[in-house]
């Protein structure tokens, strides 16, 4: 026997990991400086989420997936462009800011009134799904907020695996210290899931899937609601500074190896 | 390839290849176009019947403003485009303002010049400033008044989201096409590459065989070094005495210009004479304080050890240059080929089935150094075409697009601008003085009179590295750099540099880095697993023969070395940025077709990631 | 008079952990310098021990405790935290940011209508009023800030304080908590051998391995079984942590020979994580920003590369040793 789930995966934009990033004060407190030019990628770790959710719900015929997403429309639509290709799901987008400086709780309300809002879901059958933390605020704790904003207490973070009975329950395995895994099992959905890696590796472009997705995308960007997630909140910035990280390097060559060997451990024991 | 394989199929009305300016000139035209003011399509479309037609682009690059360059243009054909053009909405982008030609002398001594370059330069020398000397006036041929400077990679960006909020056109980035499906000499569709596959191209874990897309008509658009173009060019032949010879690789940054640099947006500052009288260069200051700037080398340049990085950085050190630059920092970097064989080397413009539009197509005005306009230009001709045949309801045959194409183009000023310039560079394969003379002569006379020149294949035109060190290096000498060299893993065209003269570079860690350092800040290299390599040699023993392996000493990412085993270099695609200069700086010939080298270059994943060139 | 409430939970032994006596200190110091009461809340099966192990910091104590939370779960220590909450009614609550209180105190914010900052680096009274700092964009700038609402419920990471260590007798108010319907049960604990076990956050030292192991070497051979060997040598010997470059870990889905005792797990840098150990000895790393991230917190750093100019290094390393990795650690083992 197979289960339905409905899947909601929360996943947003974030500076390609390759940028060199530095902050400004903007109008509304720190920012990237070049924001809107800096090419963004879907969270790696929202994607992980959006990757094990589309693998569950291929496996679970009459599940479904959505894709809900706080960012700025046009950033989002350049990088749908790319996501849309790999696993079929439905986007529900709010446009608004996907900078590291807001505050998680705003944002976690936004999701939240995102997810209430999407016709036709099933709240028995409902996995939140999103990455553990993001690469842009990183504060592992949205999901865990936009859970009980949902009223769902069944929750995991840091989740590398997945495994659905035939009866529904959930077998998760959270990351814990020292490479550990905590082991939980959970008697079904609701739950939210916040992931780590997981255990897939990125699906290939597949034009069809991007196709199917495409009708769906445009329609949803066009209709994104704003989204404010500045107003809300009175977290305050006194500095955002990029770390002074240059140090002199001392630079070893042409030294015979045994004396290398020897300073390393000398400085390995002091 | 043989292919039993089952690959997946799908069907779209238009298919396009490679978004670039010539395919956003095509979309945004055609885009507008699709849906009649009552909303009623143009025409229904034929795969998904009760729709408008079906638009899709495919990508190479993993973003569509990746990997591109930073230019001035007049933007005429932009400009009727977009009549109401805001360019302060497009980052990055400026009126010219200013425009200098500058003659640089070698404060140096490390040049390579010739007998009347150094009597030249010791005539200019006591008018020099900061070793240069600015022309007086500017041709009006060069001109580029009135026009902008742009980022290419936002203008892209720009243009991309506008046509797909139109939601009238798919642009899929990301997605490498390997080759048109060709019927006889006539194209019907595109077949994607392979995914999950080894760097061999076989079958591996997530194997996906590429998918066929069906189109009634294939645009193709992606630029000189294109896997669909080179494609058809191979299999269709180029039309009676066309050939594809003349070539430069362009290798740039975005410099975040130091504090208190009193350069202002929209300057345009070209330069020629050093650090090789071969090379030239070019700076464009962006509105908020940035410039793209870099050098130009030629296939022309005839030098079998070369690095377009190393003399980039030298040219940017050159005292007129360096006064605007010392204590800026290095935001971006990156290099394209250009194909400047201009209408000597255009391709069959359509066929059955299929258009060539942009610079694969031989639009870029090699006279005027005028790219990205033209190829706007052909892309909205293209776009104006189809709608005409569209409405008219006649089929994309070869005669329907001749007409309603072709002879557009011909009849534009694209093409009239062509033939003025078609011989405009021929005297360069004489020299730098003769080829200088040759421009200006086609400029001023409009193309009525030309410098005579026979071009080379670019592979024949490579000497010996002993032939062109004759009187710098002996031949002992190089024996032993060689050696060293290839015990270190190290290129020689750094040894040789070193040993003409050339001075080491003292890098700062901000704007003169390690070329690898480029590749990490700058250019932002990616090379996404499970898809084959796209760099690869026809015939190893040519390369185990080869003394000169220009492939890797060119190489603008260090992405090809020299196999300490022997036989055909090594190709990283980690550090790959797809920009082709490998394709014709070879010394040997490709074993079926001596028109092209040994090296081959497919459509590749990945590469740079930057949206600022 | 504001009120601190610290919060924090007892390991499977009944002891808190050095990150749990860090955030304590963060919390002790923070009540001083805002004039503020502290209130220490405590959550695991049996919370004496790790009460009187702190009892030092002159607190109130309060603890929930019993079989319902020994181990970690979002639903019973969550409660758990409502309920300590509720008995203190706290301006701010400061909470380590083990992954047991990562994973369920960001729920409080919402259960107690306040706001929730993470993964704090810094936490000070600055004029009376509370100030944080914590890391952006997966460490790559730092900001410091501040916030209005209350309560302000703060976690703090590892290393950044000293652990608190004054033990004294403490006297546990022990708080009921009704727990909800409990859907989860924890079945149990996947930890690798202690021979495996190459993840040690306590380590004095972290090695940090890269691509370069896997590549061929001047052989035109890579010699993965020898990589293989050689840092797990230096790992037995050092009682090192192992943390390796994304490219290496990503390498798998390139075809390539893998170091087969690597996972994501330890994976350092920007989409792993930035480990806080005294030293680093990075070997065959490439890499500008934003890999080199992955040892920003490593106070003395040193690197071994056949490249001067590598970027993991040149200005950001203190040592750089240009050898043959290979080679070069085949001694330190002999020597070590």
């Amino acid at each position: 026997m197979s289960n339905e789930f409905h899947i909601v995966v929360c996943g947003s934009i974030v500076p390609d990991p390759l940028q060199t990033l530095e902050p400004v004060q903007g109008a509304q407190g720190p920012e990237l400086k070049n924001e809107m030019m800096l090419p963004a990628v879907l969270d790696p770790w929202a994607g992980h989420a959006l990757y094990e959710a589309a693998n569950l719900a291929a496996k679970n015929p009459g599940s479904k997936v959505w894709l809900v997403s706080l960012g700025p429309k046009a950033k989002l639509q350049q990088v749908m462009m790319n996501i849309a290709q790999k696993v079929p799901f439905e986007l529900v987008c709010a446009d608004g800011s996907a900078s590291g400086f807001t505050d998680s709780f705003e944002v976690a309300t936004v999701l939240a009134q995102s997810i209430e809002g999407i016709q036709g879901l099933d709240k028995s059958k409902l996995l939140v799904f999103g990455g553990w933390q993001s690469a842009s605020r990183g504060s592992g704790a949205v999901m865990q907020m936009l859970g009980e904003l949902l009223g769902i207490s069944e929750q995991f973070q840091g989740v590398d695996k997945l495994t659905a009975g035939d009866d529904g329950s959930l077998e998760i395995m959270e990351r814990i210290e020292g490479g550990a895994y905590q082991v939980s099992a959970c008697n079904g959905t609701p739950a939210v899931l916040g992931w780590a890696t997981g255990e897939l590796p990125e699906p290939p472009n597949n034009p069809q899937v991007g196709m199917q997705n495409m009708r769906l995308v445009m329609p949803a960007l066009q209709q994104a609601k704003p989204a404010d997630v500045v107003q809300g909140s009175s977290l305050a910035f006194a500095a955002v500074e990029l770390p002074q990280q240059r140090r002199e390097t001392r630079v070893v060559k042409d030294m015979p190896v045994e004396d290398m060997a020897r300073e390393i451990v000398e400085w390995l024991n002091s | 390839m043989s292919d039993t394989v089952q690959r997946q199929e799908m069907e779209a009305d238009i298919v396009c290849v490679g978004f670039g300016p010539a395919t956003g000139g095509f979309l945004t035209t055609l885009g507008r176009a699709l849906v009649n003011e009552d909303g009623t399509p143009l025409a229904e479309s034929k795969v998904m019947p009760g729709m408008p037609p079906q638009v899709i682009c495919y990508e190479r690059a993993d973003d569509i403003g990746f990997g591109v360059s930073g230019v001035v243009t007049k933007g005429r054909s932009i400009k009727e485009s977009f009549p109401d053009l805001d360019l302060s909405q497009i980052p990055m982008a400026h009126e010219v303002t200013e425009e200098r030609v500058a003659y640089l002398l070698d404060p140096i001594g490390a040049s390579r010049r010739s007998a009347p370059v150094k009597v030249a330069d010791a005539g200019l020398k006591f008018v020099a400033r900061d070793h240069a000397v600015e022309l007086p006036w500017i041709p009006e041929f060069l001109q580029k008044h009135g026009g902008m400077v742009l980022s290419m990679g936002q203008f892209n960006q720009w243009v991309g989201s506008q046509v797909m909020g139109s939601g009238l056109a798919q642009i899929w980035p990301g997605t490498p096409v390997a080759e048109p499906l060709l019927n006889g000499r006539a194209v019907k569709g595109v077949r994607l590459v392979d995914q999950g596959v080894d760097k061999q191209g076989n079958p591996d874990a997530g194997y996906m065989p590429g998918m066929d897309v069906k189109a009634a008509l294939t645009v193709v658009g992606d630029g000189p070094v294109g896997s669909v173009g080179q494609y058809l060019d191979r299999e269709l032949g180029l039309p009676e005495g066309k050939h594809q010879r003349e070539w430069a690789v362009g290798m740039k940054m975005v410099v975040q210009l130091p504090e208190g640099c009193e350069l202002k947006p929209g300057t345009v500052l070209h330069t020629l004479g050093y650090p090789e009288p071969e090379i030239f260069g070019f700076m464009y200051v962006y509105p908020d304080m940035s410039a793209s700037l870099g050098i130009f080398v030629p296939s022309w340049f005839d030098n079998p050890v070369r690095t377009a990085y190393r003399y980039m950085q030298h040219w940017m050190m050159h005292p007129y240059l360096w006064k605007h630059l010392e204590g800026g920092t290095l935001r971006s970097w990156g290099a394209k080929s250009l194909q400047e064989s201009g209408l000597q080397g255009e391709p069959f413009l359509a066929g059955d089935g299929f258009a060539r539009i942009g610079e694969g197509s031989g639009s870029t005005n090699v006279l005027t150094g005028s790219g990205v306009d033209e190829a706007w230009a052909t892309g909205v001709q293209l776009a104006e075409a189809v709608i005409e045949l569209m409405r008219e309801r006649r089929p994309y045959t070869r005669e329907n697009l001749e007409s309603a194409y072709v002879q557009r183009r011909r009849e534009s000023w694209v093409g009239e601008e062509a033939e003025q310039a078609a011989k405009a560079r021929d005297g360069f394969t004489l020299g730098f003085i003769p080829g200088m003379l040759g421009m200006a002569l086609s400029g001023l006379t409009r193309g009525t009179i030309n410098m005579p020149g026979r071009s080379r294949k670019p592979w024949e035109r490579i000497p010996r590295i002993e032939e062109y060190f004759k009187g710098v290096v002996t031949e002992q000498e190089l024996i032993q750099l060689r050696k060293e060299c290839q015990a270190k893993g190290a290129s020689l065209h750094d040894a040789l540099m070193d040993r003409a003269g050339w001075p080491e570079v003292p890098l700062d860690g901000k704007l003169l880095v390690s070329h690898q350092d480029a590749l990490l800040m700058g250019g932002k290299v990616v090379a996404n697993p499970g898809y084959a390599d796209h760099v690869t040699f026809a015939d190893s023993y040519a390369c185990s023969v080869c003394t000169e392996q220009v492939c890797s000493e060119i190489c603008s990412g260090q992405a090809i070395s020299v196999n300490p085993e022997g036989g055909a270099p090594l190709f990283d695609r980690e550090k790959c940025v797809h920009c082709g200069a490998c394709l014709w700086n070879c010394s040997k010939p490709h074993p079926e077709d001596d028109e092209n080298t040994n090296v081959q270059f497919a459509a590749g994943s990945g590469g740079l990631h930057s949206a600022e060139n | 008079m504001s009120t601190i409430l610290y919060l924090a939970h007892t390991e499977a032994d009944g002891t808190l952990a050095k990150i749990s006596r860090e955030a304590l200190t963060a919390a002790h110091q923070l009540a001083a310098g805002m004039g503020a009461e502290l209130a220490v809340g405590l959550v695991g099966e049996d919370v004496g021990a790790a009460a009187e192990s702190v009892a030092g910091c002159k607190a109130r104590f309060l603890g929930v405790s019993g079989d319902a939370f020994s181990q970690g779960r979002y639903a019973s220590d969550l409660a758990a935290a409502e309920a300590l909450f509720k008995a203190v009614n706290p301006d701010m609550v400061v909470a380590p940011a083990s992954f047991r209180f990562s994973r369920a105190i960001p729920g409080l914010a919402v259960r107690v209508q306040g706001r929730v900052d993470t993964h704090l680096t810094g936490l000070e009274a600055k004029d009376g009023k509370p100030v944080a700092k914590r890391w952006f964009y997966r460490q790559r700038m730092v900001g410091e800030f501040s916030r209005d609402e209350r309560p302000w419920i703060v976690t703090v990471d590892a290393g950044c304080f000293e652990a608190f260590e004054e033990s004294g007798s403490a006297d546990v108010e022990l708080v009921q908590v009704s727990l909800p319907e409990m859907r989860t049960t924890v079945t149990g604990i996947q930890a690798p051998d202690a021979d495996e076990q190459t993840i040690r956050p306590d380590a004095k030292t972290l090695l940090v391995a890269g691509a370069g192991w896997t590549k061929k070497q001047a052989d035109g051979q890579s010699h993965v079984d020898v990589a293989e060997e050689v840092l797990m040598q230096f790992l037995g010997a050092t009682k090192a942590s192992l943390g390796s470059s994304k490219s290496l870990v990503d390498i798998s889905g390139e075809g390539q020979a893998v170091i087969s005792f690597l996972t994501h797990l330890h994976q350092v840098g920007q989409t792993g994580s930035t480990p806080r150990h005294a030293k680093g000895l990075a070997t065959c790393c490439h890499g500008e920003e934003p890999h080199v991230v992955g040892w920003r917190f490593i106070n003395e750093r040193r690197a071994i590369n056949t490249d001067a100019s590598c970027g993991w290094a040149q200005g950001k390393a203190d040592v750089l040793y240009v050898a043959d990795a290979f080679e070069l650690m085949k001694k330190v083992n002999e020597l070590l």
